[in-house]
Formats: C-alpha cells, sequence, structure tokens
C-alpha cells in the first residue's frame, strides 16, 4: 500500500523536473557557492551582480546562485548587508566565495519553515539554540537540553526515570484536552512526538522524543509567533521546534569523536522514618484517637514480626547509575558529493537499578549537485532506543519506597527461602519482573532542488518515518508464588508517517531598494499507526521475548493462522492536506514585511469544519540603520519587529469525532457483544489562537551587549474540551469546542548576553533570560471541577490561570488539642474541614522563569555554568498528604519532615496531631479527601544546571599529531538545587494520564522519581 | 516525456508551464478521501442500526453491564452494604470509607463508576429504542422489551442509592435523579423520586407485556423474559410497600412454575448449578465474568477481605448452629475477620434476582396484605426454614400471626441474601413504613448521609444541578 502511494506520487514530481531540464545555450552560466568565511555556512540572499549590469541574482537558501552573464563578463560584485561587499574575478565556470561578517549576529542564517532567513530580515519571534549546547550535557531526552537556553521557553526535565520525557511549554498553555505540546518537524518532517502513545503505562509516558539524537543536532530554531509559525497554519498554535541534522561540509573529510563516561544519582530524595520510628509513630496516633493497648498493624502483622525488619527499601532499589556516550561523525565534501555521517551509542543507567536507556543512532546525510541548477538530498537516520523500564511511581518500585512498602516489611521470608510476599515488596519486581521498550525510528527524507530558472528555486521533499515499538514485559516463575512458569507478554505498535512538500520559490528584485521573495508550496502528510487486534500477545514461557524472539515470531503467526485470526488493526491515523504562501519583501534593506497564508486540510477535523485558513502578518524595522539612528555611537544595532495573525491547534487525537461503537471482545453466552462508548461530533475543530507580538532586538558597544526584549498577547478560543459534559447523559466525555471559551497568556521576554572581557587570552561572557507569562481563563461556563486534570487537584476556572490550585486552606495547629484549624469560604477560622471551603489559592504555573549562563575562557582553559531558576507558582504534593497520614490506617511511609507535628497540649507544631484514621479530624470524609494547603508548596528554585571545566589543547601542541582538535571535559549537571521545597526535587514532571493532565498539572507530584544529577567527562577530537 | 526546446525566448512560457504542473500536484492533493479517516476498529452508527444481529450484539453487550463490577456486578450491592449496619468498618480506607461513615462527599471515583455504568446502561437502552425502526419485525419487540427493562432496572437501582426512600416525603415530590428517556446530550435537572417510580413501573410494564415467557436459550434464563420484569415490578412495588401489587407480580413470577428453590443453598452462585434465577448472568471461561466485585471485595480464602462483619453481626447470623447456613461465615478462615465465604469463588454465575428473594416478598407482602394471603406467606416462609435448617424443626405453624410472619421473613432475608446488598433498602422500606429505625448503627432512615452523593460533575456541567445534603447520621 505504501509503496504503491509512493509512487503513485513520483511520477508527478518527475515530470515537474524533466519539463524544466533545459540548457542555456547563448550566454555562459556562472554557478558558485556563497559562504560564510567564519563558519563556512551557507548565505542566502546574497545579492549577485555582474559588473556594469543591473541584473543580478541571489544566492538560494543553500548559498548557491547561478547566473547567466554575457561571455564578456569578467567580475561579479557579490555583497550583501552586514558582509559588505566584494569584486570576484570570473576565472571559470565555478565561482565559490567566502564573506566575512561585519556584524555576525545580525547575519546569522536563521531556519524558518519551509526556508531560511537572515537574522535582520526575520520578522518572526524565533530563538535559535546551537546543537553544540545540545550535545554537551547528558540528558534524558534532547529538549531537556534546552532548558535555561530560550526565553519564553519553560522545559521542565522529565523525571528521574532513563528516558523519560520533559514539558515544554513555548509563551504558556493555551488548551486544555488539546495537547500544549509544540510542533516538532526534523528537517522539514513533523515528527510523532505523542508522549500518550503507550498512554501511562507503568507510571510513565513513553517519550518518542528520546530517539533523537542529540548529536546529530546542528541546531534548533524554536518558533513562537505567528510571524514565525503561520507558516505551519493549524499546527502552529504552541510554537515549533524545528530541529536540522548536520550535514556535510565542502572539503576534505573530517572525523570527530566525542564521548562522555560518568555517573548518575538522584538530586533530593525524600527521607522516611525508620521502622521502630514508624511503630511508635503509629501508636501515638493510635492512642490520640481514643483506642488503647498496642495499635493494629497492616496485613495481620504482630508488633513482634514488625519488630524484626527495619528495611530501607530506598536504598534497595537504588544504585550509582554508569553513563556511557560515545559519538564518531564524518563530515566530507569533495566535488559535487556533501556528506555527513554519524554513529552513536549511549547508554544512560539512571540511578534506580534494572533501570537503564540506551540509543544506538546512526545518520547518514548527503548532498549532490547533479547539475549546477539541481541537487539531490538524502536526510536518513536510524536510531533505536531500549528502555530497561522499572515500575515507579504508582506502580511500585521506587514509589513503593515512598509509599506503601514500610520499614517493618520484610524483603524475606524468615527462613530466606523466599521473598515475605503478605506485604507490599518492591524487591520481589525488582527481581522477578523485567520490562524492555523498544523504540525504533528510521526517518528517510529525500529533496530535489532545481532552478528552473534565474532566481526560482524548486524543492520538492518526500520523507519517511517509521517507528516501531516493541514493548516487553517478563513476569519470572518467582514473581507469583502460585505460578510454576514465567509469563512474557509483547506489545507491540508500528507507525508509518509520511510526508511529501513541493515548494516554490522566487526571488525577485525590481530594483535595488526592493526585494521580493514568494513561497508557494503544498504538502500532504499521512500517518498510521498500527498495532494487532489482540494486544499484548501473551504466553506462558520462561524466557521474555526479547531474548527469544523465534518464540515471539511464531506464537504471533499461529494467532494469524488461528480460527479466530488476530489482524492488523490502525490504532490511529490521520491526515493533513496544506496549501501555503508566504512572500516576503524588504525595502532598503531596512524595512521587511511578511505575509503568510495556509490552508489545512486535516482528518482530524469532523465533517463539518474540513478546512480552515490560517494568515500572519508580520514586520521589521532595522531601525539602527536609520540617519537618524547613527547620532548614537553605543547602539550598533536595533531591530523592532512585530506581527500579528491566526494560528491553530490540532494537536489532538485522531477519529474522534465520530460515533464510537465497538464490538466486544467478550461474548455474552457465546453470542457476540457490542458496545457504544463513545458519542461523536462532526464539529470539532482545531483551537484558534490570535496572537500579536512585538519586539526590539539590539546590540550596544559593538554589540557586546545584544539582547531581545518581547511581547506577546495570545488568545486562545474555541477551547477544545473532553470532560464537564452531564454524566447521565452514560458519558463523561465528548471531545468539542468550547463556546464563549477563551483563554489569554501574555508575556514578556528579556535575553541578554555581554561580553564582558573579550581579549585574546581571557574572554569573559554572562548572558541570560527570563521571562514572565500572565496566564488567564477570560471565558469559560462550566464549574470549577469540570475539568479537573485527571489524577490532579488543579482546576480551571475563569478569571484565573490554566491549572490552579482549589483547596481547603489550612490555618494552622490549635495548640490546645493538636487539631488542624481550617479557614471557610469566607475566611473564618474553623476546626471542621469541608469540600465547601475550598478556595483557589494557587497555581502551577510560575511567574517567572529562565536561565542564566557564564563562560569564562583562559586561552584553552574554560569554565562555564549555566542556571535555570523559576519564581513563583506552586507545587501540590499529592502523595504527602498520604505520607502524612501514615501512620493512620493508610499505612505508608511517614516523611521525617512531619516530625514538626503537635503531640501534647502546648505544642506548636508545624503539623497537626496524628491520627489513625483521617476522619478523626472533624470533617474530614477520608484520607483521599484530605487535599489543603498544608501540602501546598512554593515552586521557586534555582538550579545549578551545568557546570562544565574543559581544556582545549593549543593547535600549536597538536601539530605534529593526529588530531587538529582536542578538547578533554568534565560536566556536571544538577549539582546543586536551592528551594525552600520540602519534598524533594522542585523540578516536577509526573506520569500524566493525558494531555490535559500535562496541561494541569505540571508541580503537581506523586510520588514522583526525582531527577538525575550527573557528573561526566569525556573527550571532543577532530582529526 | 516532455522535451522542450529551450531558449532564453521561451523562459517565460516555461515558467508557465512550471506554474501550471505545480498547480495540478497541488490539485491532485485535494481528493476528499484523503481527509477522511474512519477510526479502525469501531463502526458508526449507520453501520450498527443496519443488520438485526448488530442490535441483538448492542443488547448483549448491556447483558455483561448488568454483571459488571461497576454496576450490578457487584457495586451496587458493595456499596449497599457499607452503607448498611453489618460491617465492621474500621480498616475501610478511602471512598468505601466515607461511605461507610455515611458522610460520602462529592469525590470518589468508585461511586462516579457505579453511576456512570448505570446511565451507560440508560444510554444504549435509549439509542436502541430510539432506533427501533431499524430493526426487523422478527426481533422488535424483544429488542424494545429488554431496552425498556434494562432502562427500568438502571432507574431503580440508581435512584435507591441516589434519593432518600420512596415514601420519605408524603407525596414523593423530593428529588430522585435525572431521568434519561432519550440519548440528549444536553444537563438535566433530577427528577421527583415519584416520576422516577412512575416511569420505572411503566418501562417494566411495557417490557412485561412484549417480552417472551420463554428464553430462547431453553430454560436457562441467560436472557430476559417477561418474568425478570415481573421481578423486578414485585421489588419496586415492595420497595414502595405496595403489598397488593408486590404480590401480585411475586405470585406470578412463582406461579409461572419456570423457577425452582436451589435445594442446596450454596449453588446460587455456582456455575450452571442454579435453578432459581429469574435472570441468570453466566460465567464464560476467559471471556465474560459476571460479579467481579463480589468476589475482589468478600473474598476471604486467599486473601484478607475488605468486607467483613461486625461481631454483633457475625454472632448474631451464626448464633443458631441448626442453621446451615452458618457454612457461610468464618472467623478463623482469616483469624481477626468475620468473613464472609459466599464468595469464596475464582468464577460465578450471578441471579440478578433469584426466587428465594421472589418468596421472601410474596411471604412478607402477604402478611401485610392478610386474609387469604397470609396461608401463602406461612408456607412460603417455610419452604425457605426448612432449607435452611435441613428440616421442619424452625418452621412456623400454620397458625402464625402475620406480624409474626413478616418478623420471619425480614429475618430470613436478612440471613439468606447477606452479601447481597439486601440490608440498607430493608432498612429504608421498614423506616418508612413503621417510621422508625431499625439500623444497628443508629441512624434515623431518612439522614443526609444515607444515600450516595451525586458526582460533582453533575453540577460543574449545570450549576443549577441540586446535590444531596451530605452527612448528619451520626
Amino acid at each position: 500500500m505504501r509503496k504503491k502511494r509512493l509512487l503513485a506520487r513520483t511520477p508527478v514530481l518527475l515530470c515537474l523536473l524533466l519539463a524544466t531540464l533545459f540548457s542555456y545555450a547563448q550566454n555562459k552560466t556562472v554557478t558558485g557557492k556563497i559562504t560564510d568565511q567564519k563558519d563556512g555556512s551557507p548565505l542566502a540572499g546574497v545579492s549577485i551582480v555582474p559588473k556594469g549590469s543591473a541584473r543580478g541574482t541571489s544566492s538560494a537558501p543553500d548559498g548557491s546562485f547561478s547566473i547567466i552573464v554575457t561571455a564578456s563578463t569578467r567580475t561579479l560584485i557579490i555583497s550583501s548587508i552586514g558582509y559588505g561587499s566584494k569584486q570576484v574575478d570570473i576565472t571559470g565556470d565555478i565561482v565559490n566565495v567566502q564573506l566575512t561578517a561585519t556584524n555576525a549576529s545580525m547575519n546569522e542564517v536563521i531556519v524558518v519553515g519551509y526556508g531560511t532567513q537572515r537574522k535582520r530580515e526575520v520578522t518572526g519571534a524565533i530563538s535559535r539554540v546551537g546543537g553544540d549546547k545540545i550535545s554537551e550535557i547528558p540528558v534524558p531526552s534532547f529538549e531537556a537540553a534546552l532548558a535555561g537556553r530560550a526565553p519564553g521557553v519553560q522545559i521542565i526535565q522529565g523525571n528521574g526515570l532513563a528516558g523519560s520525557g520533559s514539558v515544554v511549554r513555548i509563551r504558556g498553555v493555551g488548551s486544555i484536552s488539546a495537547s500544549g505540546d509544540p510542533l516538532y518537524v526534523v528537517d522539514g518532517t513533523p515528527i510523532i512526538a505523542d508522549p500518550f502513545l503507550r498512554g501511562n503505562g507503568g507510571a510513565m509516558n513513553q517519550n518518542p522524543l528520546s530517539s533523537i539524537n542529540p548529536n546529530d543536532i546542528e541546531s534548533i530554531e524554536i518558533l513562537k509567533d505567528a510571524g514565525a509559525t503561520g507558516i505551519y497554519g493549524s499546527r502552529g498554535a504552541n510554537g515549533v521546534i524545528l530541529i536540522t541534522t548536520k550535514r556535510g561540509r565542502s572539503g576534505k573529510p573530517q572525523f570527530a569523536y566525542s564521548n562522555k563516561l560518568g555517573i548518575a544519582t538522584y538530586t533530593k530524595k525524600l527521607d522516611f522514618v525508620d521502622g521502630p520510628q514508624w511503630l511508635q509513630l503509629r501508636q501515638e496516633a493510635w492512642l490520640n484517637d481514643g483506642h488503647t493497648g498496642y495499635a493494629t498493624l497492616p496485613q495481620g502483622l504482630t508488633w513482634a514480626q514488625a519488630s524484626q525488619s527495619n528495611t530501607n527499601w530506598w536504598d534497595l532499589l537504588t544504585q550509582k547509575g554508569f553513563i556511557d556516550d560515545h559519538s564518531l561523525s564524518m563530515s566530507a565534501g569533495p566535488g559535487k558529493l556533501k556528506t555527513f555521517a554519524n554513529l552513536t551509542y549511549s547508554d544512560d543507567q539512571g540511578y534506580l537499578k534494572n533501570n537503564a536507556y540506551s540509543r544506538i543512532g546512526a545518520r547518514l546525510n548527503m548532498d549532490y549537485n547533479v547539475l549546477s541548477n539541481l541537487k539531490i538530498s538524502l536526510t536518513s537516520a536510524y536510531n533505536r532506543g531500549t528502555n530497561k523500564r522499572v515500575h515507579a511511581a504508582w506502580d511500585g518500585g521506587i514509589g513503593d519506597a515512598m509509599s506503601s512498602a514500610l520499614p517493618i516489611y520484610a524483603v524475606y521470608n524468615p527462613s530466606h527461602s523466599d521473598y515475605y510476599r503478605t506485604t507490599t515488596n518492591p524487591v520481589i519486581s525488582l527481581n522477578e519482573y523485567r520490562r524492555r521498550q523498544t523504540d525504533q525510528r528510521l526517518l528517510g527524507g529525500l529533496a530535489l532542488e532545481y532552478q528552473p530558472i534565474h532566481n526560482l528555486f524548486v524543492r520538492g521533499n518526500f520523507s519517511i518515518e517509521n517507528t516501531r515499538s516493541d514493548d516487553d514485559q517478563f513476569n519470572t516463575p518467582q514473581l507469583d508464588s502460585s505460578k510454576h512458569t514465567g509469563f512474557a507478554q509483547r506489545s507491540a505498535n508500528w507507525g508509518t508517517n509520511e510526508t511529501a512538500n513541493l515548494t516554490a520559490n522566487y526571488l525577485w528584485n525590481p530594483g535595488e531598494q526592493h526585494k521580493f521573495n514568494f513561497l508557494l508550496g503544498s504538502e500532504l502528510q499521512d500517518y498510521t499507526r498500527k498495532g494487532y487486534s489482540t494486544d499484548p500477545i501473551t504466553m506462558n514461557t520462561n524466557q521474555p521475548f526479547w531474548e527469544n524472539s523465534g518464540q515471539y515470531n511464531r506464537l504471533r503467526d499461529s494467532l494469524f493462522a488461528a480460527k479466530v485470526p488476530i489482524t492488523e488493526v490502525a490504532q490511529e491515523r490521520f491526515t493533513f492536506n496544506s496549501f501555503f504562501a508566504r512572500i516576503n519583501y524588504t525595502f532598503h534593506d531596512r524595512y521587511s514585511f511578511q505575509l503568510i497564508g495556509r490552508v489545512d486540510g486535516s482528518s482530524k477535523f469532523g465533517t463539518n469544519h474540513k478546512h480552515g485558513f490560517f494568515p500572519a502578518a508580520s514586520a521589521a524595522w532595522n531601525i539602527s540603520d536609520e540617519d537618524f539612528m547613527k547620532d548614537i555611537p553605543q547602539l550598533s544595532y536595533l531591530k523592532l519587529r512585530a506581527s500579528y495573525g491566526i494560528v491553530g491547534n490540532a494537536n489532538f487525537g485522531s477519529g474522534l469525532y465520530y460515533d464510537k461503537y465497538n464490538r466486544g471482545t467478550n461474548t455474552y453466552n457465546g453470542l457476540p457483544t457490542l458496545y457504544l462508548n463513545g458519542l461523536g461530533n462532526p464539529d470539532l475543530k482545531w483551537e484558534t489562537l490570535h496572537n500579536v507580538d512585538a519586539a526590539a532586538e539590539f546590540g550596544f558597544f559593538n554589540n557586546r551587549l545584544t539582547g531581545e526584549l518581547a511581547y506577546y498577547y495570545k488568545t486562545t478560543t474555541n477551547i477544545i474540551l473532553n470532560p464537564g459534559v452531564s454524566p447521565s447523559i452514560g458519558f463523561t466525555s465528548i471531545y468539542r469546542n468550547l463556546n464563549n471559551s477563551k483563554i489569554l497568556n501574555q508575556g514578556l521576554e528579556f535575553s541578554a548576553n555581554l561580553k564582558v572581557f573579550d581579549g585574546k587570552d581571557v574572554k569573559w561572557s554572562v548572558g541570560g533570560n527570563i521571562a514572565r507569562n500572565q496566564n488567564k481563563v477570560l471565558e469559560y461556563e462550566l464549574g470549577p471541577d469540570a475539568v479537573s486534570g485527571g489524577t490532579n487537584d488543579t482546576r480551571i476556572v475563569k478569571g484565573l490561570p490554566v491549572g490552579v490550585n482549589y483547596l481547603v486552606r489550612f490555618h494552622g495547629v490549635d495548640p490546645s488539642d493538636g487539631l488542624p484549624i481550617w479557614l471557610d469560604k469566607n475566611g473564618k477560622q474553623t476546626k471542621t474541614f469541608s469540600l465547601d471551603h475550598r478556595a483557589y489559592v494557587g497555581a502551577v504555573q510560575p511567574d517567572y522563569f529562565g536561565g542564566f549562563n557564564t563562560s569564562l575562557q583562559y586561552k584553552g582553559l574554560e569554565l562555564s555554568s549555566l542556571f535555570t531558576f523559576v519564581i513563583g507558582g506552586n507545587i501540590y504534593e499529592n502523595s504527602a498528604k498520604y505520607q502524612f497520614l501514615g501512620v493512620s490506617k493508610k499505612f505508608w511511609n511517614f516523611r521525617k519532615d512531619f516530625l514538626d507535628h503537635w503531640t501534647n497540649p502546648g505544642d506548636i507544631a508545624r503539623y497537626p496531631r496524628l491520627v489513625a484514621d483521617a476522619a478523626s479530624y472533624p470533617g474530614v470524609p477520608s484520607e483521599d479527601q484530605f487535599n489543603s494547603t498544608m501540602f501546598l508548596r512554593s515552586a521557586s528554585y534555582l538550579r545549578m544546571r551545568e557546570l562544565t571545566i574543559a581544556y582545549r589543547v593549543p593547535r600549536a601542541a597538536l601539530k605534529n599529531l593526529f588530531f587538529k582538535d582536542f578538547r578533554v571535559f568534565a560536566t556536571g549537571t544538577n549539582l546543586l538545587t536551592f528551594t525552600k521545597y520540602p519534598g524533594g526535587d522542585p523540578e516536577i514532571t509526573r506520569d500524566f494520564e493525558n494531555s490535559q493532565d500535562r496541561n494541569l498539572s505540571p508541580n503537581i507530584t506523586y510520588l514522583t522519581a526525582p531527577t538525575q544529577k550527573t557528573f561526566v567527562f569525556g573527550i571532543n577530537a577532530n582529526f | 516525456m516532455l522535451i522542450f526546446k529551450t531558449t532564453n525566448m521561451n523562459l517565460h512560457k516555461i515558467n508557465k508551464i512550471n506554474i501550471l504542473i505545480i498547480g495540478a500536484l497541488v490539485m491532485a492533493g485535494s481528493c476528499s478521501k484523503f481527509l477522511d479517516r474512519p477510526p479502525q476498529g469501531q463502526l458508526s452508527k449507520d453501520q450498527v442500526f443496519a443488520t438485526d444481529s448488530n442490535i441483538v450484539a448492542l443488547g448483549n453487550g448491556i447483558y455483561t453491564y448488568l454483571g459488571d463490577g461497576n454496576f450490578t456486578g457487584g457495586r451496587v450491592q458493595v456499596l449497599s452494604d457499607v452503607l448498611a449496619d453489618q460491617l465492621d468498618g474500621s480498616n475501610l480506607t478511602g471512598d468505601f470509607s466515607e461511605i461507610y461513615k455515611r458522610q460520602n462527599s462529592i469525590f470518589g471515583g468508585t461511586r462516579d463508576d457505579l453511576y456512570k455504568k448505570g446511565y451507560l446502561i440508560i444510554a444504549t437502552s435509549n439509542n436502541i429504542l430510539e432506533n427501533l425502526q431499524a430493526v426487523s419485525a422478527d426481533h422488535q419487540a424483544i429488542a424494545k422489551g429488554q431496552a425498556l427493562f434494562f432502562r427500568a432496572m438502571a432507574h431503580f437501582e440508581l435512584v435507591r442509592l441516589f434519593a432518600q426512600p420512596y415514601g420519605y416525603s408524603s407525596d414523593n415530590s423530593h428529588p430522585g435523579i435525572p431521568l434519561r428517556l432519550t440519548t440528549a446530550t444536553n444537563s438535566i435537572p433530577r427528577s421527583t423520586v415519584k416520576q422516577v417510580y412512575d416511569q420505572v413501573i411503566a418501562d417494566l410494564k411495557s417490557a412485561d407485556s412484549i417480552l417472551p415467557a420463554d428464553a430462547e436459550d431453553g430454560g436457562k434464563f441467560y436472557t430476559a423474559t417477561k418474568w425478570i420484569a415481573e421481578a423486578y415490578l414485585a421489588k419496586v412495588y415492595f420497595q414502595q410497600n405496595d403489598f397488593a401489587n408486590a404480590f401480585l407480580y411475586a405470585d406470578q413470577v412463582i406461579r409461572s412454575g419456570k423457577f425452582q428453590l436451589d435445594v442446596d443453598f450454596t449453588s446460587r452462585y455456582s456455575l450452571g448449578a442454579t435453578k432459581e434465577a429469574i435472570l441468570r448472568l453466566p460465567n464464560e471461561v476467559n471471556h465474560f465474568q459476571p460479579g467481579s466485585e463480589f468476589i475482589s471485595n468478600w473474598r476471604s480464602d486467599t486473601k484478607f477481605p475488605t468486607l467483613y462483619f461486625t461481631s454483633q453481626f457475625y454472632n448474631y447470623a451464626t448464633g443458631d448452629p441448626a442453621d446451615k447456613r452458618t457454612a457461610w461465615y468464618s472467623n478463623t478462615i482469616k483469624p481477626g475477620y468475620n468473613s464472609l465465604t459466599k464468595f469464596n469463588f475464582n468464577y460465578m454465575e450471578q441471579p440478578l434476582t433469584h426466587l428465594t428473594e421472589i418468596y421472601l416478598i410474596r411471604a412478607e407482602a402477604g402478611a401485610e396484605l392478610g386474609g387469604a394471603s397470609l396461608a401463602t406467606s406461612v408456607t412460603d416462609i417455610n419452604l425457605i426454614l426448612t432449607r435452611a435448617f435441613g428440616g421442619t424443626s424452625r418452621n412456623l405453624s400454620g397458625a402464625a400471626t402475620a406480624s409474626a410472619v413478616i418478623v420471619a421473613a425480614r429475618t430470613q432475608r436478612e440471613l439468606e441474601m447477606v452479601g447481597e446488598g439486601n440490608r440498607l433498602q430493608e432498612i429504608k422500606r421498614i423506616g418508612v413504613r413503621a417510621g422508625n429505625s431499625i439500623d444497628r448503627r443508629g441512624s434515623p432512615w431518612n439522614c443526609n448521609g444515607f444515600i450516595l452523593q451525586f458526582p460533582k460533575a453533575e453540577q460543574d456541567a449545570n450549576a443549577s444541578f441540586q446535590l444531596n445534603p451530605e452527612g448528619g447520621c451520626f
């Protein structure tokens, strides 16, 4: 099927290309490439004019140009703003030119959707992060390395499980049930990045991004406003992250090898009381509730039995993990062919025993100039991530160590012949349960770039992303004492994501001062992910499937041959069909204007709204080039820019607008069953975002101080909501666009970089960024509990930010009896708890966040550091209420910070008296309904994200050696954290149930494993 | 293949051709089918209501809901027992704990799931009823009768848990539950208890008039017959203390002769053994397995039971060693726990209403009616007693008074139907009948917390939705 479709499209593309293959007969054609002298990067939009002629051309996005000149022409005038002008003699058919920047930052080439632009002409809000910043620190997944690097881009690093994904929010969140995650585009292909492909299995969201190889990344551009994301239409609302991979450079083959070796541990852990103290506290709670004698213990345990164990479960489940990362790459560009190849192996064991994420990656990118005006580019990569999973959070493992695995529980029975199985025992699953999730991604793209005529660039790109995920679980015979054989299962799915786009780019310079760039394009995307109708496939066996794939294959084949055969079923499929246009106009090299329009059709949209139109307009003014600014000597660069546009959010599931009737997997009395499982909605469509951005980009003191100040105002309407329907209709959710709904995100971003010293031997720079986002639900008609983020305690309320904490206010402890004092709705003190007392007391979104960095260089020695910070916002410790009630009949571990509780009349204590039953606090219905500000914390923290010390061996010393460049370094991540948060690590990405949970409940923790802390050392060598 | 002779002269022409080709490619993409990706593995409404077999299958799906752990496959009965007065609730946590304490609050998945499942039965039933025109005449009566029965039983089970009982107010104008008779998705307010009962009775009577007397499965009663509609009519009227109608319908079910009391009282939940079930939900190995919630909460042989009795009730129920039903109890299988052994199975078959209950309804209703019915009542109660004691030693005399029969019927009902969620509604029905509370835990029968709270979501969808007042039972 897939091949057929590809073939069906190919002739059209071929016709297009063949139709335009022609040669010029009369004048001579000069081709070549313009590059930056500094780093060899291609320069686009450079003016190339034959001396003595008025008509010239501009270089293509890859720096290439082709110009027809009269036979008598001897010289070309090459000029570009920020690079000055250069006269070059025509000595042959090919003229390659290197230009030297007069103002480097202004001329930086920025990747924009479907092309590149020079920074000074960019009219949208785009932050660029270089690949060196991505690959230099060990992170569970590449996006975590963006933390603190780009203003307005909030990264909450994944938790301590190896390979876990971060929450990425670009300029706030404007969605409730639809995803607030950005669109990820790798080399022009929108990739599959949905963290819910496997739901929340095992208390971890599968992170498809973790298989992306950080060592492949040349740069990441983060598109933030409509001026930038408008070209992505219905998928631009949450921002777009463009990942550009490395390509081969001209010249002789160059090799690079880098590695990292080190260890991983946890940033901060929670401290719990030991066995004897737990028993003592249990007895205290028991007596407090008016009971007499010895307190009852869980699962019929006697005090004598309990006193025999004092197990430290945390220590039994954790380790110092080993980090091991090697990357070998080659870049070569002899003649017409340029190649980049990379091989990477990495293994991050993490600090949890038996947990590890390893990745192998291979990349081959090739560019071949078939003709001076025809280039074929191959972009291909294979990545395989293997995640050795362990139970976590509510699913056990380290989660048990923080909850129901009490120190008074034994690991083994008294004779040590078996595990002790009556009480919670995470060591059993640590030893007897294994899970291995293997994610493979093959991303291949073939692009043809053709310049049929002067200034017209046609580019056709076809790419396929194949993903395959095998989630294997295996129970040894010892996991469950009643079983005599092991048990293996595999849940497999595989996806194909095809994208084809065709763009035509026409440069038109109707006069010296006018430059136009027209882009017209269309794009098709077709995604299907399949699995088996029986999932997982299971069998009783003593070998896991990953050790014996033949066993699995035979079983699967037998199921295909069964009387009721299994089938391949599409789990998800969607299509996009898009047309887009962009016009850029630059006047006087000073005023830039951009218009974007995109029409998106998608199978995700209901039958009544199949297509949407998304326009955006933006402008930039390089005001420092104006005569009236020339008088300010300190000012080296000032650009003002503004944009307005309408973009959409189509980041929600497929096929949601259909009524859902499913055939049952069960029969009733041997007869088939059928179920009505959901109601459809043909009106379902994208969310609409109106986006305004205004900013100033500046440079002072000869650009030693550079930076940007930006303001944005975004309102999202037609908000997609799934829950909030009356449950008596038989369903609790219907995907629909809410009437009268509006969410505001407005904010300020500031970033600056200062070169304090910029000497020959000593260089010192400091930089940083800070962003303030005001998030507010402007219009919303449902009640406060209609949307509760799945498993957390945050809410959506008109007039307040998305994800507010709606809790009973805890005022303090009554010194006379130790009972908690609450505040009722009116702020009046009461000792009777009630859910009616709940009030809006906080929000999970921070007031400010950002990062700052510094780098000090002395000759070859470099010390650099990055700090990230969050100011304001709240963390709700959803598991702390149970940890506080640990010595009640909830029977959980008791945290040491709760030792500050009331014990005797007159005590001034932070926490109330202990109880054996939560309902002993007047009005508390049960321990589940004990949510209050007692466990609401400030989310502020400052973290030393990275500290690197590196030494680059001087070139002179390498002269007679094999190496061209040699650097050694040592890096620590998350070494220091400054916070008042008592619950461990303040950077919290818990396991989420769905996108809504992810939007509403970052900063809600439930037995979340703390983030990794790592120390590595390594080398970078070029030869 | 296209070959162009090219010179500078025709540059413009080529340019136009290029644009045309690009245009053609763009158009090729706009095929409407390309934007159509119906989810696989599911059917549309049109596809479902195209064949009778699909509609039958939709009905079969509802049968599995009846045995579903979230609804009458245990949750309804378990929460009733947690609210009632036989259990020791001191180790219950979470939702069970607050329901036990009769202070059920606005949140709680255990309760919400029950509510959702009940209304899913109603929604699916309405979905069938709204599309009956698609069903062939052969199947229409059964499809309609089943759907009406399902809708009635779900409304009845829900109104008993979420609203104060019938008789709480003199005209039963107190708030009941949302009465859903269509698949419309708007929020609707609570109907009065009277409106709900009237609709339940109307639906059951319609079902009674069109359902067959014999199930197609040859006496297994795996699907609904008119007798399950009548059994429910007997239950509904009995709950209303409408003894004449309760007697009438119980009598019709008994006299149908389709059902027999099991000789051995333990076979009621055994696989394939019971003759008592008016509607029987069969267990299928590796397929539909009813009653999971009974097993998971009561089971006491392979694990510590979640639910177990107070010593007071345990002693009461096991006080007469001659009673063979004392085999249902043990305080040694898990020392320290007064356990029930009735559901110590891996799998069970579930009768949705059994003949024992129908006999007990006829017995009590007959005694309440007096006159000629009293003799029937004595015979009925003695059938139960004879089975329980393995002989006639505890039987009532033929001259037993009406009040003695009522006392015996109530006692035997509690003992026979232990663990079946019966006691809660008896406390309420007798409260309405007698005006006093028989609750062993000392709550008034009509206190606020003696019913479940609605899911908060009802009020979030519509601020004017009236929630129940909470607590106040102790």
